[in-house]
């Protein structure tokens, strides 16, 4: 049974609640459906999942009302969306703007309310009688169809699937792009399917064979990556390709960590002093108007580009029309591929296209303007809100009030391998130095020969002392005790460098979090390359799905921040920033745009969203 | 009557006097004599209504969001907070007279309220508003401010320092909201932990370098703890509980500063 249904503006103001089922809600869906999912742009999507409640809405965007319909998960109701339509029509009629009361659409709801739940049964009806004809459907595709309509569910099975058709997705796109990384995506979306596979096997799924396929399968790829049999109690030397099994003799000589350091032979470094980090410097950009040439050039259909062309120069005129999604689809698929062209993961933009086609539809337009510069300015509002942080982002205050609090700032730096983490690091500490703060740096990558040297080289320039434990030991334990030696000598600041790691290999991710868990860190930074396309997608909502699922205590720590590396190497093509942080809702903290201590930003969000649009 | 006729009489030859004067002059000069009157017309149009400044009777609504500005917009408005409000996406905007003014006789001037959007996402839209606003009303809420008083110093911190403020002086009332409730701070105890607050940012943002890009100016007295007093704006602070309609203060404040 519906729970709820309400009518407010858009302002805020409540315009109708429903009388009669008028149960008082647990918690405060509406207030949460606005802010995570209406104001992060997600309102393309099909319902909103809040506790024990699932939430539908349809907007009205000529008049700016908003409808919402809450009613128990556990029921599936037909025929919530076409009450809403109807609820839509209805009130629309009698909608005032002067109005605040409007108690006589009591009765009239009612009656929709009747009549809708009629139809529903009608349908559930006719939909039982055809239904033994249909015969025995596979139970992979019964399981797709189940879970892609609770869309928004965080579930496993919904996830799966919906990274078996991003896989897809990614084939189907790498084709037809034709991107340098096309080739690590087809690996990544091979491993993905692969291992998404061996999983939905034990589901009854006829999958493509058992785990020994899956290996050859891989390596027939050249691929990088072979899961860890679960079996071996014993820790492996992690080995990067299938040749057979080095001989004993590597294992001594894969440690060249040398006792000493460096020869025993101590430079004393001058100490780094660039200048000023970029992260003070004012941004002047050149803000030179939008030009309107490109307008006739998004208009690509040549046979029905007459026709439409002059009939929206008539409206645009007259100014009277309502937008119907008919008008906005080709402003809205040209958008659409020019957000493309510029590098935004394609899932991406097609939500977020859908977004803004919620909000523009059934809006009037105003005089003199073009159907394409309205989808135009929504898109630039909608990228913008995005774009905005939801939380502050001013690491100098944090970092002042856990000093208050006499403990160390802890940030980790996590990320897939070589998008700079151990770089960044250094730059954000030589920032961090030049405003008074006292820094330590953590060497917790154990894995990779050279991290700890490249890190001590990195103290020695910036005089900032280090902690260390050289290779193969654990990165969680080292972590704990870096901070218990930052407290002890009074470090406002610890900065741990982690080893790369890509997102499905399970227990690299489990060491992961087994580091975030022990050590709780105030901030964890996700570093991620703005070279990276779709993949960003894949990377962002795997770790955070990691992390919240491999999490022992209550408190859930996900991704809180973005480090966006490489900024310098892709001119325009800025849509990767976008990309992660529609995908995972944290911030971009600091942008790196190269190679030196000093190329460390802020995100220009106007300069971002004007490069996205030109 | 023959005077009439005479006026008559000397009009006509005027004028055919005036036209046959115009004719001779040949066609550039008159366009261009044209052209220089009609520029200088408006131009000396546009330079006085630039000369006589129309004083602006915009008042802001800002504060975090779930500080209850919508239901002291409508409040101010109507009287009443109709069915209750949520999180507001869009500005709330309206021209008119104060609620409790409607009651008054003689000419009252309305009074242009704007409600921005609380919510971190919406901040921007706080910018658009601030260039023609004559007074900003900061809600506070006194029932839930330890959680939320780093963020509310933050967005007060991001007001006070803004370039249109501080330029116009334009006078700021810090409103705690739902003083209704038992548990609500008292309005004191709110101003000194705002001041505080912003004694620590102030700290944090002045240690960067000469080029502040976060914010345009600082506030407060260097060498001296942060005081309201040291703005060059004025900051005062009331009470109000937006459910109860007890929204006397905040009334004075906009009637001091939007005076018909």
């Amino acid at each position: 049974m519906l729970e709820q249904l309400l009518i407010f503006t858009r302002g805020g103001l409540i315009l109708w609640t429903c009388k009669e089922i008028g149960n008082a809600l647990k918690g405060s869906p509406i207030d949460t459906l606005i802010r995570s999912c209406l104001l992060e742009e997600r309102s393309g999507e099909v319902s909103f999942n809040y506790g024990a409640y699932t939430l539908k809405w349809t907007f009205h965007n000529d008049l700016g009302l908003v409808f919402v319909a809450v009613y128990q998960k556990i029921l599936q109701l037909l025929y919530v969306d076409d009450l809403l339509s109807i609820v839509k029509q209805s009130f629309s009629e009698m909608y005032d703007p002067k109005r605040m009361r409007y108690d006589d659409f009591d009765e009239t709801f009612r009656q929709l309310r009747v009549e809708a739940e009629a139809r529903a049964e009608e349908m559930k009806r006719t939909k039982q009688v055809a239904k033994p004809l249909n015969g025995v459907k596979k139970q992979g595709q019964v399981s797709k169809e189940e879970t892609k309509k609770s869309n928004g569910e965080k579930k496993d099975d919904g996830d799966k699937v919906s990274v078996l058709s991003n896989g897809n997705h990614k084939m189907e796109d790498d084709v037809a792009n034709g991107k340098e990384n096309s080739a690590d995506n087809n690996n990544n979306s091979v491993g993905v399917d692969v291992s998404k596979l061996a999983k939905l096997r034990s589901k009854g799924v006829r999958g493509r064979g058992g785990l020994r396929k899956a290996d050859s399968l891989g390596s027939n790829k050249g691929s990088s990556k072979v899961v860890e049999p679960p079996k071996k109690a014993t820790k492996k030397n992690r080995v990067w390709d299938d040749a057979a099994a080095a001989p004993k003799q590597e294992e001594e000589k894969l440690d060249f960590t040398d006792e000493n350091g460096d020869n025993g032979h101590v430079d004393v470094v001058a100490a780094a002093d660039q200048g000023e980090s970029m992260m003070d410097k004012e941004e002047v950009f050149s803000s030179d108007s939008e030009s309107e040439d490109d307008e006739p050039r998004s208009d690509e259909k040549p046979e029905a580009k007459k026709k439409g062309w002059f009939s929206s120069v008539f409206q645009s005129i007259t100014g009277k029309a309502n937008l119907e999604r008919t008008d906005l689809e080709p402003a809205l698929k040209a958008l659409k591929e020019r957000l493309m062209t510029k590098n935004v993961a394609e899932e991406i933009a097609e939500k977020l296209c859908e977004s803004v086609e919620a909000s523009l539809e059934g809006k009037k337009l105003a005089s003199f303007t073009r159907i394409s510069s309205t989808v135009q300015g929504a898109m630039e509002e909608a990228l913008i809100r995005i774009l905005t942080p939801r939380r502050s982002i001013d690491i100098m205050r944090d970092v002042h009030a856990a000093k208050e609090q006499r403990r160390p700032y802890v940030v980790v730096f996590v990320g897939v391998n070589g998008v700079g983490k151990s770089t960044n690091l250094a730059k954000v500490a030589y920032w961090l130095q030049q405003h008074k703060v006292s820094v330590m740096m953590a060497a917790c990558d154990t894995f990779r020969s050279g991290a700890v040297e490249q890190l001590r080289t990195h103290a020695r320039r910036l005089q900032i002392p280090i902690f260390e434990k050289g290779y193969e030991k654990d990165p969680a334990v080292v972590a704990k005790e870096a901070i218990q030696e930052a407290t002890r000598n009074g470090s406002d600041v610890v900065l741990v460098d982690t080893a790369g790691r890509m997102q499905d290999n399970e227990p690299l991710m489990r060491a992961l979090s087994k580091l975030i868990n022990l050590n709780k860190p105030d901030l964890v930074l996700f570093v991620g390359e703005a070279l990276v396309g779709n993949d960003a997608v894949d990377q962002l909502s795997k770790f955070n799905q990691k992390l919240s699922d491999l999490s022992t205590s209550g408190n859930t720590r996900l991704i809180d921040g973005i480090l966006l590396t490489k900024f310098d190497t892709i001119d325009d093509k800025v849509g990767a920033a976008l990309s992660m942080v529609y995908i995972s809702g944290a911030p971009v903290m600091f942008v790196g745009c190269g190679q030196s201590y000093t190329d460390l930003k802020k995100l220009n969000v106007k300069a971002i969203v004007k490069t996205l649009l030109k | 009557m023959e005077n009439l006729e005479d006026l008559k009489m000397m009009a006509e030859q005027w004028s055919n006097q005036g036209i046959e004067y115009l004719q001779k002059i040949p066609q550039d000069q008159l366009y261009a004599a044209v052209g220089v009157l009609l520029f200088t017309t408006v131009l000396l149009l546009l330079s006085i209504r630039l000369v006589r400044r129309t004083k602006s009777n915009t008042v802001l609504l800002s504060g975090l969001s779930g500080s209850g500005k919508t239901v002291l917009f409508y409040q101010l408005r109507d009287g009443s907070s109709h069915q209750g409000t949520v999180t507001s996406m869009e500005p709330n905007e309206g021209t008119f007279v104060l609620h409790s003014e409607n009651a008054k006789k003689g000419k009252v001037k309305p009074v242009h309220l704007v409600d921005v959007p609380g919510h971190s996402r919406l901040r921007p839209k706080l910018e658009e508003f601030l260039p023609q606003a004559a007074a900003i009303v900061f809600v506070v809420d006194a029932l839930e401010f330890l959680p939320n008083c780093r963020a509310a110093s933050e967005y007060l911190y991001d007001i006070l320092t803004n370039a249109n403020v501080v330029k116009k002086k334009i006078p700021v009332l810090l409103c705690c909201n739902k003083t209704d409730k038992l548990t609500a701070h008292t309005k004191e105890f709110i101003r000194k932990q705002m001041e505080k607050e912003i004694e620590k940012l102030r700290a944090s943002r002045s240690a960067v370098s000469t080029a502040d890009i976060a914010n345009d100016y600082t506030i407060g007295i260097e060498g001296e703890v942060f005081s309201f007093s040291h703005c060059c704006n004025k900051v005062t602070v009331a009470e109000a509980s937006g459910l109860n309609g007890e929204t006397v203060q905040v009334q004075d404040f906009i009637r001091e500063y939007i005076k018909p």
